[in-house]
């Protein structure tokens, strides 16, 4: 038993024959309650890896422990101890949305009695009270999203995996399903295991974040710790016309790292950006010289990916050829015919 | 294990009865075959009424004293065919909608899943096969229509029999729908096959005519088609046994042979699809 950790994953592998490495060798641990965030582009390897997780695949090498349970060994046990929030839509659009919880109820052994309270409870807390008696087909995609969610919720699961959860969302419907997701955790303790290709969801939920690219684990930790590794905040200082180069000036200010020069503008790395703005203007001081504009720019895990990675983070169209190969993957996986 | 089983049924039951053009459809289809082409083409009449070639006509037809109570028996072959020939969607769908994936996921055990599919698609074929054998029945005693006469005295072993017979026959082809329902991913893969098949297995039977027409080696595989075991089943328990080879029960034997192979065929290419990879 790993009771201290929700998750713990070691050396993880998954090759399908004959030579396609969808995970190669990743390993890391979730601690009960937290969110973890999973990020990286299409193709990384972040469905293989919560297949394997969540028992729908089976791992060619390594250990996975979730809740405490061997995924290979007791993949049932695992299976009642997890939620799991799909990238698309699993609901029987011709049941209401009461009914395929009532489904799903039914496929964790719960009689009606024991899941009627958590049913009403689940359906108000995601505000589909209304919406429960009508068919799902007429659910809107938002809707839709959170009905999965309070379905994957229905036996009180200890972890819960949400799979690229908000694809194919306007942005008001991201925000909104992120917003159930940070109440749902106010109202029940859940660690939460999240794959996705969008920055900004990771960096303002996770607590702990992982980088994976072409099956690897590039980078691990918090987002601070993350954001740590790429030197701090930014300092951009905009000079006007006929303003002397100022490179050594702005290199002599306390605590700055690192100055780069391009023409009129001057990137300054430095720990803590405000800190440092106003001896910046004083160095700036100088005969002819003038300040156009001055920013201070947050680290963002955009540019954490790519000092990682070399290669700006696009959330779509990341590397197309390996996203194509994934899905050509996924819908043979899905069985001939 | 039966509150998992309860909740797929559940939804197997609601999605149908939310889907009434299915339920009709299904059902009127051998309504109007008994209503139509049963009442309309009776072969007896193109026989001459003299006593010789009317004993050739009770020998073709087994002894069922008319075409359409011959015919009525050979419709439980028909319908069995017909009913089950959508087995298989639901699973096709269930993949394609995600629902099989979030089936899956769940501890649910992959017996009762397979189960659930079975039972209930069985349920769609037993049912209107019943309608249809009641209904040929009651038009036995409607003026103006001809119906299914029963001759013998079909005792309780007999009665025992028949159903077994249509619940072997039932499962026999629903299985096999099913089969391919879990074998393929696409409706076009599914129906290409289910079309190609469905003919061959009826007409190398001996469900809507008689065998003694057609040639010699057809003959031995109308005698092994699981619909001509099923029919001999009941039209020997209704018509009596001077036309048959073999007592009622052999005939059930080599149907639940049938069942049994294929439930089992099912069973297997559900498990591969049903099964973490």
């Amino acid at each position: 038993m790993d009771s201290k950790h929700a998750i713990m994953v070691e050396d993880l592998v998954k090759t399908y024959p004959p030579d396609v490495h969808a995970v190669k060798g990743i390993s890391f641990q979730v601690p009960p309650g937290q969110i973890f965030g999973f990020l990286g582009p299409n193709g990384a390897g972040k469905t293989t890896t919560v297949s394997m997780l969540t028992t729908l695949l089976r791992p060619t090498k390594g250990r996975a422990v979730v809740g405490g349970i061997d995924v290979a060994e007791e993949p049932r046990r695992v299976r009642r101890a997890i939620g799991l929030v799909f990238q698309d839509s699993t609901a029987d659009g011709e049941l209401t949305g009461r009914e395929n919880m009532e489904v799903a109820a039914g496929l964790f052994g719960m009689s009606s009695a024991e899941c009627r309270g958590r049913i009403d409870e689940l359906l108000a807390s995601m505000d589909l009270k209304e919406a429960a008696g009508r068919r799902v087909k007429g659910y809107s995609g938002g809707m839709k999203r959170r009905l999965e969610l309070a379905v994957s919720l229905v036996h009180t699961p200890e972890v819960l995996f949400l799979d690229e959860p908000t694809i194919g969302l306007d942005p008001q419907g991201r925000a909104g399903f992120w917003r159930y997701i940070s109440q749902m955790r106010k109202e029940q303790e859940v660690t939460v295991f999240m794959t996705t290709h969008y920055l900004d969801e990771v960096e303002n939920l996770a607590d702990r974040v992982s980088i994976i690219d072409h099956g690897k684990i590039i980078a691990s930790g918090s987002n601070d710790a993350l954001k740590e590794r790429v030197g701090g905040d930014e300092i951009e200082v905009r000079v006007g016309k006929g303003t002397p180069v100022l490179t050594t000036a702005l290199s002599a200010v306390p605590t700055v790292r690192e100055v780069k020069r391009e023409g009129d503008l001057y990137r300054v790395k430095c720990p803590r950006g405000e800190a440092v703005l106003s001896s910046l203007v004083k160095a700036c001081d100088l005969p002819g010289a003038s300040i156009e504009g001055i920013r201070v720019l947050r680290p963002s895990l955009d540019r954490v990916f790519l000092e990682l990675t070399g290669k700006a983070y696009r959330e779509e169209g990341y590397d197309e050829g390996r996203a194509a190969a994934s899905s050509a993957f996924h819908r043979r996986r899905q069985g001939g015919g | 294990m039966y509150r998992e089983l309860a909740a797929l049924l559940r939804r197997e039951y609601l999605r149908w009865v939310r889907a009434p053009m299915w339920i009709v459809a299904g059902l009127m289809m051998p309504i109007l075959y008994l209503a139509l082409f049963g009442q309309a083409f009776d072969l007896g009449k193109l026989v001459p009424p003299n006593p010789q070639a009317q004993a050739g006509l009770s020998s073709a037809l087994l002894g069922a004293p008319d075409y359409f109570s011959y015919f009525a028996v050979g419709m439980v072959g028909m319908v069995a065919v017909t009913s089950s020939l959508f087995a298989g969607t639901g699973v096709i769908f269930d993949k394609q909608l995600g629902i099989l994936q979030r089936t899956i996921s769940t501890p649910a055990r992959r017996s009762v899943i397979f189960a659930s599919s079975l039972i209930f698609r069985g349920f769609l074929v037993v049912l209107p096969i019943f309608i249809v054998l009641g209904l040929a029945r009651l038009l036995a005693f409607i003026p103006g229509f001809t119906g299914l006469t029963v001759v013998e005295n079909v005792g309780p072993a007999g009665v025992l029999e028949i159903v077994v017979g249509i619940l072997a026959i039932s499962m026999a082809f629903t299985s096999l729908f099913l089969a391919f329902g879990f074998l393929f991913t696409r409706v076009e893969s599914y129906f290409g096959v289910v079309n190609l098949l469905n003919l061959p297995i009826l007409f190398t039977s001996n469900a809507l005519y008689p065998a003694g027409t057609s040639p010699l080696w057809l003959q031995h595989i109308t005698a092994y088609n699981p619909i001509s075991l099923a029919v001999n089943v009941m039209r020997e328990n209704f018509f009596g046994a001077s036309y048959y080879a073999y007592p009622a029960y052999v005939y059930l034997g080599g149907l639940l042979a049938w069942a049994a192979a294929l439930i089992l065929l099912a069973l297997a290419l559900g498990s591969r699809a049903l099964k973490t990879k």
